[in-house]
């Protein structure tokens, strides 16, 4: 299960080669092609209003954009690394996750722009949705993030986003899906963090013998987790907490120096997904960490 | 964003709009109680006033000048030029070109007529804009979530019968609608044949324009018709003038297209992979029969009057608005976003309709009052010169080829109006020329409808066409090229048949 063809989605917007280059340091974990993609929202070049189709002006993004890419593929094959450019036009997600099928990805790798007022408060954007809706693993990138920490606002980079992945798992299968999908690390990731919260809402009002009895229990799966890892070749710690689970893992990602996030997307019912957003998708939107999410 | 930035303005239009409403109103009540005088603040007051009791607004009609309808035809020249002449420019900024004329009419208005203009800015909004745009929406989300899948034939029998089925489809689910489900799987079909262009001339002649003749949800002219006072059903006056319109360019067609198809040898690549037609999203056609009833309940039933800043609105209409957002609403949560994703659904023509046509609706008053002025306003020389019903056919017809059908249906609805029933209301006048003189209602909207298809300008839908056949490589005549090549050729000699047999 490792990543040997990788897409990477692209605006261009400023640091997009610094992400790039981030990625490839998979290429020590078996990385072989990178798509490189670029589309051109319809919305751009088409319905010109009483008008016809900017045929001109799809021309040049297109030219522009392969100019870009053209310049980015030096540096990939430098790496020793295949690539592929595909630009088109049409509405974004749909064509990221087509081509993605297309070209039978292991991963998609998409940046997350910044976001307005409205995308603060309506989880549902457009990144979101291909959280959603991708078959294939999908890791938000975050090369330059500024975030609040105990009233402080701080700027991060993420340059070596596999050094000490963090694996939050909640024990449903997604969780289990992405803990195999950890050994496509191996021989890149120094460090796996497993961290499990006990929710604060499942654990409301229960008696002490009962959390305890639930806390051993975490723990032992956490070891058991721990050990699939560590089989794999590679080396694995483990955290347990208990609270508000986005706000516990945010924190725990900051203590123990996480690099990115990964977990399995949360299963909910379509309603709750769309507009409340699963925990991976809040972990997705909230932390200053690149999130990599399995299905 | 462009959309956030456009809707500020578009919301900063509305409010200085509605904010100053019934502030202005009373001031104005006020001042004209104390002074008893002053034309303009009387025929305002009078303007008020008659609102209130539902009759015509012909005083404020008598005083305007013709040149307060400079800036609807600046906003109609936009429409028309600035897509050829800085394409690139009107694609980012028409939103602010709409708003700009919009305020180059409404601030010196406001200011001059005060309560009156007020009044007539709101009345405009919510009689007319408010529900033309509701029911766009409506029938552009539901139609949206149809989904023609599967491979077809483009042979000239096959293109044929898709033309007839959208012209069929297009008096019920809007020439948008119709266009829109068929346009792709009608470009699909064809992909193997050399010569298209014609095809998609076609499409937008009968699809996107004739085709909507038949009821008020077919063509946006209709139903600002409807929203006037005439009865749905009436429009099937117009079947006769439809249908030979229709029987005409679809022989043409025909003709055409075997021509074509013999001169490129044209056969079906073999290795094409064969999909079973089928159609998705069926359930929207029970949203589409729920349009098609909110908006019959409308004209059917009376549920009394309501007074919204100081409009008075029929509690049906209100009702139906409501219903079109919610099966709008039903059809966006039943339909699977890949649906429409695969329809290459977007909401970029739906905003683009609603943007422009605030500017069209609030820089037509004058014009709008001035007609409704009859004799008695400054457009008395047109109502002189538009006598039988050919004038109207042409007249009306020639401008909807360059100017949107919609506005232009409305402007000689009320030629009409203002030449046979000056000094009526509305809701006298109306039923009259449905009944006395439906012959020049006929030509009206006949024209209105037949005429848009002579330009690219002509019915929204026409572009939308034109865009989605450009975007999959098929070639399209210029502005220019289009009414030389196709509507000189093949329209006008059809109309004049129309002209000559009906009017």
């Amino acid at each position: 299960m490792i990543f040997k063809k990788v897409l990477f989605h692209t605006h261009f917007r400023e640091l997009a080669l610094n992400s790039l280059k981030t990625i490839l340091e998979l290429k020590k974990a078996g990385l072989e092609s990178i798509i490189l993609t670029h589309i051109i929202p319809r919305d751009e070049v088409s319905f010109v209003p009483y008008g016809g189709y900017l045929k001109e002006t799809e021309n040049q993004l297109k030219a522009e954009a392969r100019m870009r890419f053209e310049d980015w593929q030096k540096i990939i094959a430098e790496h020793g690394i295949k690539s592929r450019i595909r630009i088109e036009v049409g509405a974004p997600n749909a064509e990221i996750l087509s081509i993605a099928e297309e070209e039978g990805v292991d991963l998609i790798v998409i940046g997350r722009k910044k976001r307005t007022l409205v995308e603060k408060v309506y989880v549902g954007s457009h990144i979101m949705d291909i959280l959603r809706r991708s078959p294939v693993p999908v890791l938000m990138s975050k090369y330059m993030v500024q975030f609040e920490w105990e009233n402080e606002q701080l700027t991060r980079t993420n340059d070596h986003i596999f050094d000490r992945p963090m694996l939050a798992t909640d024990w449903s299968q997604p969780s289990e899906n992405a803990l195999q999908r950890m050994s496509a690390l191996k021989g890149l990731a120094k460090t796996i963090l497993v961290v499990h919260v006990i929710d604060a809402k499942l654990s409301k009002g229960m008696s002490r013998d009962r959390l305890s009895e639930i806390e051993k229990e975490s723990k032992l799966r956490l070891k058991n987790y721990c050990r699939k890892i560590e089989k794999s070749g590679m080396r694995a710690e483990y955290h347990l907490s208990a609270g508000k689970t986005v706000q516990e893992l945010v924190r725990l990602s900051r203590d123990h120096k996480a690099s990115m996030i990964v977990m399995g997307k949360t299963g909910k019912d379509w309603f709750s997904e769309y507009w409340l957003g699963g925990v991976s998708h809040q972990i997705a939107e909230l932390s200053e960490l690149p999130a990599l999410l399995i299905p | 964003m462009r959309f956030p930035k456009t809707m500020a303005v578009l919301l900063f239009l509305l409010c200085f709009f509605f904010w100053p409403a019934p502030m202005i109103a009373v001031t104005h009540a006020s001042d004209t109680a104390d002074t008893g005088h002053a034309p303009e603040n009387h025929a305002a007051h009078d303007s008020t006033e008659a609102s209130a009791h539902g009759s015509g607004h012909a005083n404020l009609g008598e005083v305007l000048p013709l040149w307060s309808c400079i800036p609807f035809a600046c906003m109609l020249l936009s429409i028309a030029l600035l897509p050829l002449l800085l394409p690139n420019f009107w694609h980012h900024h028409f939103g602010k070109v709409s708003a700009f004329w919009a305020a180059v009419l409404g601030v010196p208005f406001l200011w001059i007529f005060k309560g009156g203009a007020v009044y007539e800015i709101l009345h405009i909004i919510l009689v007319d804009y408010v529900p033309f745009i509701i029911l766009l929406w409506s029938l552009y989300t539901v139609s949206g979530g149809i989904l023609l899948r599967g491979s077809l034939r483009g042979t000239p029998v096959v293109n044929t019968i898709i033309l007839i089925i959208g012209a069929l489809l297009a008096s019920w689910m809007g020439t948008t609608g119709a266009a829109m489900l068929l346009i792709r799987p009608f470009l699909r079909a064809n992909n193997y044949r050399k010569n298209r262009t014609f095809m998609v001339v076609f499409f937008i002649f009968l699809v996107a324009n004739v085709g909507g003749s038949l009821t008020p949800l077919g063509d946006p002219p209709l139903f600002l018709g409807y929203l006037h006072g005439v009865t749905f059903f009436w429009t099937f006056k117009i079947m006769p003038h439809m249908l030979l319109v229709s029987v005409l360019l679809l022989i043409i067609y025909f003709f055409l297209d075997t021509y074509h198809y013999r001169k490129e040898s044209a056969s079906v690549p073999s290795e094409e992979a064969k999909e079973a037609l089928k159609i998705e999203g069926t359930y929207n056609f029970l949203f589409l029969g729920g349009v098609v009833g909110s908006v019959l309940m409308s004209g059917m039933v009376d549920l009394g009057e309501i007074n919204i800043l100081g409009i008075h609105r029929a509690v049906q209409d209100w009702l139906r608005d409501g219903i079109l957002v919610l099966l709008g609403i039903a059809s966006l949560i039943a339909t699977p976003i890949k649906l429409r994703e695969d329809n290459e659904f977007t909401w970029f023509p739906i905003i683009e309709v609603a943007y422009l046509f605030i500017g069209i609706f609030i820089t037509m008053i004058p014009c709008l009052l001035i007609l409704k002025a009859g004799t008695h306003g400054e457009l008395a020389f047109l109502i002189n010169i538009v006598e039988k019903p050919y004038h109207y056919f042409w007249v009306t017809g020639a401008l909807s080829s360059f100017l949107d059908n919609a506005p232009t249906y409305l402007t000689f609805f009320n030629t009409a109006l203002g030449s046979f029933y000056s000094g009526l209301t509305e809701a006298q006048a109306v039923p009259l020329l449905m009944t006395e003189n439906a012959i020049y209602l006929k030509a009206i909207s006949a024209g209105a409808v037949f005429f848009g298809a002579c330009s690219y300008i002509g019915n929204a839908p026409n572009f939308m066409v034109r865009s989605i056949a450009e975007e999959t490589g098929t070639p399209m005549p210029s502005f220019f090229g289009y009414i030389i090549k196709y509507s000189l050729i093949y329209l006008v000699p059809t109309f004049a048949i129309v002209s000559l047999i009906f009017f």
